[in-house]
């Protein structure tokens, strides 16, 4: 891992475009600004493992039977059409 | 434009035939499957009203998924400036918005917190990540 020391509104640059810039600090936190391209997502680490984890439990899960599942969601109206 | 071919594929919900035009790219994978980039939406009378957005590239992850508007009417995620720009949206699109199935125990809930959404005219699709979000990923199934 690359360590660096940044003070407020110093910024390290990532390949070509990307940009992470310190706006403020404070004790037990720092405020990032991300400057990057569209095709570069970006997101907090735990909200993407979040994902992760939610995607591959949902994955490798026996299947349901569609039966049971579509039976309970007939408690709810039908759909509108598509705005 | 070449000719669409039948691609047969085999999930845990049955076993389906595609046409590879119905391919729909995940430039970055969903997260857990990085790896897999092309994936189908299957839709067929046995899976109704859901549907199987399944993975062609290995691992192959299949999920079952529904539109996130059946499990709760009033839903509406909106979609920040990078992923418009990853669906390649120009405004008049009518996007497909799925939600992902999973079981817990006894209980059957959606992920309404991380939407996946596929953008059918260009077949490019995202999977939708809001840390501030009031709803659930794990949403019940009937638990309106």
């Amino acid at each position: 891992m690359l360590v660096f020391t940044r003070r407020r509104d110093e910024a390290i640059v990532i390949g070509d475009g990307i940009e992470v810039r310190v706006l403020r600090t404070g004790k037990d936190a720092v405020r990032l600004g991300v400057t990057a391209p569209y095709d570069v997502p970006v997101h907090r680490r735990e909200v993407y493992d979040a994902v992760c984890a939610a995607n591959q439990s949902a994955a490798a899960a026996p299947a349901p039977s569609i039966v049971y599942l579509a039976g309970r969601l007939r408690l709810h109206p039908p759909l509108e059409p598509v705005d | 434009m070449g000719t669409p071919a039948e691609l047969e594929i085999v999930t845990r919900f049955g076993t389906f035939t595609v046409d590879t035009d119905d391919i729909v790219m995940f430039a970055h994978g969903l997260p857990g499957f990085e790896q897999c980039r092309r994936f189908v939406l299957v839709s067929a009378p046995s899976l109704d009203p859901f549907t199987c957005l399944h993975g062609i590239d290995a691992p192959e992850p299949s999920f079952l998924t529904l539109d996130p508007r059946r499990a709760l009417p009033s839903y509406h995620t909106p979609l920040g400036d990078g992923d418009r720009h990853r669906l390649g949206l120009t405004g008049t699109e009518t996007l497909l918005w799925l939600a992902v199935v999973h079981i817990d125990g006894e209980a059957a809930c959606v992920n309404l917190k991380a939407p996946i959404v596929i953008n059918p005219e260009r077949m490019v699709g995202v999977q939708v990540m809001v840390a501030d979000t009031a709803y659930a990923a794990d949403h019940l199934l009937d638990g309106s």
